[in-house]
């Protein structure tokens, strides 16, 4: 490769050389992806750029400078905060469960005066940093059987526990999964995702009674039967199938589908915004769509296996993977293959935390590949001692 | 404390399981992708008709437009049954999120819903999933105007322009007609019977304005009146508020068959009138034809009460009231027909050939066996014939010859079942007949298992209408208009005619097995019952109409036993042990076309109570007769003067004035 030539000390860290290194095909696919989104938001808007259009593209542009910015920053940098911000992440989140303002009958936002802020959008990103140096300070033997597995399992369980307490059941799973797919990708055996998996499956009728509130348990139940209750809850699981099934190959065209533009479609912008665009565009659009996030999802984990850090890789597995698990999970709510949990398409849908939260996922992302020579040391762990 | 720790083995043991398990989350990434992928083609390529056909029914929506119901006319074209305009509010449940803020804000408009929110709630839980209930019935315009502006805001509720059946005669004709009413789970059970399956069942039925019909003509011509549903479709969103109607969707309702009838509206009201407050039945048809003009029963309801839905406490009284309302006495019910049997038992005495003239001596009682069976007159009679018998109504008289070997119980009731007792008539329209009872030797066989043997005693019941004995004031009045008629054997129908199709009416009549000189000595009987001064109606079945004279015969059935009872009179009495109170009669006496018979329910007397009852019925009857009224009103005798008083002859002079054909607009007088 061409980048490799360059070996003079200090040339990498030279800006136009670690801008030149940014992955530009990965932006056009993301750039193309919320390209779409703006195209379908302008749609359902009634044919217009207010209200959703033109903020969703303004936003990307943000975010996207925002992206560049954050690539630019020393892996070693990220390396040092990712305990700080994963206990910083923490410390909010308790304090949401006791001050937090209840919106929608959940708790979930903290007002900090100038506005609300969701510390579970920060834990998506935080939880992939502790763990990723974690398991970078830590050898690939560590990451088996042994009592340093508890330390990963509660980094994952606190949060996901407080998460899910606001009620947030989408984001607590988004935060589990993303943390089960660093400790994956870290090298956990097979025995020990097996064990986790059995148990998961016994927790399952318990979690169902006791933990889960009675409005998603019914989102599950009625996912399993739409039909049962048309306008109830299952019914945006049925306006949804309904909205995708009459788009056929080619779509009913823009700004003429039915079921977004009459509103049966429910948050046609938002979290079924896949069904507008299913609609609009067909079989078409909506493969297309799905076939940019692939090309998305490979590249990034191409930069994953570039990067000469471990603590790289897993960052970028796990940034991937929080990224993977919204786009899967989203596109099987809408067609019908999962309960309907808040969780948007990411690029695609309105919305502008999860914008900043995918972009800043994604300038770690990025960040990866611009340094991804850089060698990062082997910090003794503060369990260092006891080996 | 900080260290570079190249530990190669470890580093490339790192890397190695980290790139197999990148592939590894790549691959299932991939095959979520794909499966995802493969779900859009399910839907979209595959299953695509069926979403399509639920998108445009998302975004399509019929609303039926219930079919004007057929009117019911009588025999002049006077419309007995119609509709009216009736606005109101329907809400579709299916398209209603929250049911109690709808309610509000429809309350908003309408505050008298508020009061009956309870029912409301009720029917609307009870409604089907796609069917409208309707919420506030009969508006009036000030309102149904202000709903109407309001409802498109309002998810879910629509307003509704329907017609709803109207009774202009109220009680007149309750029992024939009968009346309509919302579509009960036991009617949908029979129309799934009669379609097969819930699939094919017109939506119709389960509109809230849309009534069937439940008793009478209304039930019997049900489908011939009902007409079929139109429909508009219109677009609607996601509330279920609209935001076009599609024209060429527009299906008008074709309205049902007009039913007209044979009744006469105007003798079926004087019928009522003249019944008042007693309780009975009254027929009249034509005995030619067998054409019924007047059948009503009393006391009555409005059958108004029931198309909007009675309350159960109205409903109760009525059903309550001793003297029952809601049954149709015509052909619902039967009684003892008295003496008025006895033409029938003189005619079956004559065809056995017991010689008229025959005289029995009647003295006040008849004995038989260790009984003695009394006539209604305690000092008897003395002798008598058959004409005598019949214009007496003497007991005795058929006591003695009832059990002769030239009658008996067999031969009375073969006669009795010939004119047309003791059985239904096939052909009638309306259900609800009962057959009564014609006892004879078989019946006691079979109907009284402990004692089948027939008692000679009980003959003498039987031949003067009692005992075994019941029939309807249907079944009387046909008796009669058989003995009027002699030849022919009529049955009484109701209907004329149905949509523009007349409906032809049962000519082929059986011939009557009955000789027409026996059949002049019955009905000189009945002629004497009014005509002569001893006949027991004389004083109460005279017409006044002209020439035109009436021949009937009175009855008075008991109801209780005498056996054990010293005063036999009625009066003081409660009403339900009172006697029944029966007149059949034919007119005109010499050319009979009428026949009617009427029955008042623990009347008292025949000739008291029901004998005016059918003269008042049967007057307005001949009156309206073209026929009649020809003999009614002779010409005025000619003055003889005036007669042979020479035309004036027209001259020339005194021509008349040449009218004016265009008079000035001055000419005309201020109005």
């Amino acid at each position: 490769m061409a980048e490799s030539a360059l070996t003079r000390p200090g040339q990498r860290e030279r800006y136009q050389n670690k801008f030149a290194q940014i992955d530009w095909t990965l932006c056009l696919m993301m750039a193309l992806i919320a390209g779409m989104g703006s195209l379908v938001l302008y749609s359902v808007g009634g044919m217009s750029w207010d209200p959703w259009a033109y903020d969703h593209l303004f936003r990307f542009g943000l975010c996207f400078v925002v992206m560049i910015g954050l690539s630019m920053i020393n892996l070693s940098i990220w390396l040092s905060i990712s305990y700080w911000a994963y206990g910083g992440s923490l410390l909010l989140l308790v304090a949401v469960e006791l001050f937090g303002k209840v919106k929608m009958g959940a708790q979930r936002w903290l007002d900090i005066g100038i506005t609300d802020i969701q510390p579970s959008e920060f834990m998506k990103l935080a939880i992939v940093l502790a763990l990723a140096r974690w398991y970078h300070e830590n050898s690939a033997k560590d990451a088996n059987w042994s009592w340093k597995l508890l330390v990963p399992i509660f980094m994952i369980l606190i949060p996901f526990t407080l998460v899910a307490h606001q009620p947030d059941l989408g984001t607590a799973m988004l935060i589990l999964i993303t943390g089960v797919a660093v400790m994956v990708a870290a090298g956990l055996n097979w025995k020990a995702i097996a064990t986790a998996a059995g148990a998961g499956i016994v927790a399952i009728p318990f979690v169902f009674t006791f933990v889960l509130h009675d409005y998603q348990a019914k989102r599950i139940t009625t996912f399993l039967d739409p039909e049962s209750d048309p306008s109830g809850s299952g019914y945006h699981i049925l306006q949804s199938k309904i909205a995708m099934g009459s788009g056929g190959l080619l779509g009913k065209g823009l700004g003429l589908g039915s079921q977004s533009q009459l509103n049966f479609l429910p948050e046609k912008h938002t979290d079924f915004i896949m069904a507008a665009v299913s609609e609009e565009l067909g079989f078409v659009g909506g493969a297309s769509v799905f076939l940019l996030y692939g090309l998305v999802i490979f590249m990034a984990l191409r930069i994953a296996m570039l990067s000469h850090s471990h603590f790289g890789r897993l960052a970028v597995a796990g940034a991937i993977a929080t990224f993977a698990v919204y786009v899967l999970i989203n596109g099987a709510m809408v067609m019908g293959l999962a309960p309907v949990v808040g969780v948007p398409m990411p690029l695609l849908s309105y919305g502008g935390s999860v914008m900043l939260t995918v972009m800043v996922g994604f300038g770690l992302i990025q960040g990866v590949r611009v340094h991804r020579y850089q060698e990062l040391p082997r910090q003794n762990s503060i369990f260092a001692r006891f080996e | 404390m900080a260290e570079t720790s190249i530990i190669f083995s470890d580093v490339n043991e790192r890397q190695g399981v980290f790139s197999r398990r990148v592939f590894l989350m790549g691959g299932v990434v991939a095959f979520g992708l794909f499966a995802l992928t493969g779900r859009l083609a399910q839907l979209q390529l595959i299953e695509g008709g069926k979403y399509r056909r639920l998108s445009s029914a998302n975004q399509f929506n019929y609303r039926l437009i219930p079919p004007p119901r057929g009117q019911i006319l009588d025999r002049n074209g006077v419309v007995i049954a119609g509709n009216r305009p009736s606005f109101s509010v329907l809400v579709m449940r299916s398209q209603v999120k929250d049911i109690d803020e709808t309610l509000d804000q429809i309350a908003y408009v309408l505050p008298q819903t508020l009061l009956r929110r309870r029912a409301i709630l009720r029917d609307i839980n009870q409604s089907r999933r796609f069917a409208p209930t309707a919420i506030a019935t009969d508006l009036n315009w000030e309102d149904f105007a202000k709903v109407n502006l309001y409802a498109s805001t309002i998810p879910g509720v629509d307003v509704s322009m329907d017609e709803v059946r109207v009774y202009h005669y109220g009680g007149a004709f309750s029992h024939v007609i009968g009346y309509v009413g919302k579509i009960s789970d036991k009617d949908l059970k029979a129309e799934n019977a009669a379609t097969g399956d819930e699939e094919q069942l017109d939506p119709i039925l389960l509109h809230p304005g849309f009534r069937i019909g439940k008793q009478g003509i209304e039930k019997a011509f049900d489908k011939d009146l009902r007409g079929v549903a139109g429909a508009r479709k219109i677009e609607v969103n996601a509330t279920g508020n609209i935001i076009a109607e599609d024209s060429d969707g527009m299906r008008p309702a074709t309205p049902g068959e007009d039913v007209v009838l044979t009744l006469d509206a105007e003798i079926q009201q004087r019928a009522l009138e003249v019944f008042g407050e007693d309780s009975g039945g009254a027929v009249l048809m034509n005995i030619h034809t067998g054409e019924v003009l007047c059948m009503m029963s009393a006391p009555s309801f409005d059958p108004n009460l029931f198309v909007s839905g009675i309350s159960s406490k109205a409903y109760g009284l009525l059903r309550d009231y001793e003297r029952l309302p809601l049954l149709d006495k015509c052909i619902g019910s039967t009684y003892a027909p008295g003496s008025t049997f006895k033409v029938a038992t003189a005619l079956a005495f004559l065809e056995g050939g017991i010689n008229p003239e025959e005289r029995v001596v009647c003295s006040g009682s008849y004995r038989y066996g260790n009984r003695s069976f009394a006539c209604h007159k305690r000092g008897g009679h003395g002798p008598q014939t058959m004409h005598d018998a019949i214009k007496n109504s003497c007991d005795v008289y058929f006591y003695h010859m009832c059990n002769r070997a030239e009658a008996g119980p067999d031969r009375i009731a073969q006669t009795a079942r010939a004119l047309g007792m003791g059985h239904v008539f096939e052909n009638f329209e309306i259900a609800g007949q009962k057959r009564g009872t014609i006892p004879d030797r078989e019946y006691k066989r079979t109907a009284f298992k402990n004692d089948p043997k027939w008692h000679p005693g009980e003959t003498l019941s039987v031949a003067i209408g009692q005992g075994y004995v019941t029939t309807s004031a249907l079944q009387l009045c046909t008796y009669i208009a058989r003995i009027a008629n002699g030849q022919k054997a009529v049955e009484p129908y109701l209907v004329k005619k149905i949509g523009e199709v007349e409906k032809v009416p049962f000519k082929d009549f059986k011939d009557l097995p009955f000789s027409r000189a026996h059949l002049d000595i019955v009905r000189a009987g009945m002629v004497a019952v009014s005509n002569d001064v001893t006949g027991t109606a004389y004083r109460n079945s005279r017409l006044n109409l002209g020439n035109i004279e009436m021949a009937g015969k009175t009855g008075t059935a008991q109801v209780r036993s005498y056996d054990k009872v010293t005063n036999r009179r009625n009066e003081g009495i409660p009403w339900k042990l009172r006697d029944h109170g029966l007149f059949v009669a034919f007119a005109p006496a010499d050319n009979p076309k009428y026949a009617i018979a009427v029955i008042v329910q623990h009347g008292m007397g025949g000739s008291m109570f029901a004998a005016p009852k059918a003269r008042e019925i049967m007057k307005l009857a001949l009156i309206k007769d073209p026929e009649m009224q020809a003999r009614i009103i002779q010409p005025m005798p000619v003055d003889p003067n005036l007669a042979n008083a020479p035309d004036q002859p027209l001259t020339s002079d005194a021509a008349p004035e040449p009218l004016d054909i265009n008079p000035s607009p001055d000419a005309i007088p201020p109005q």
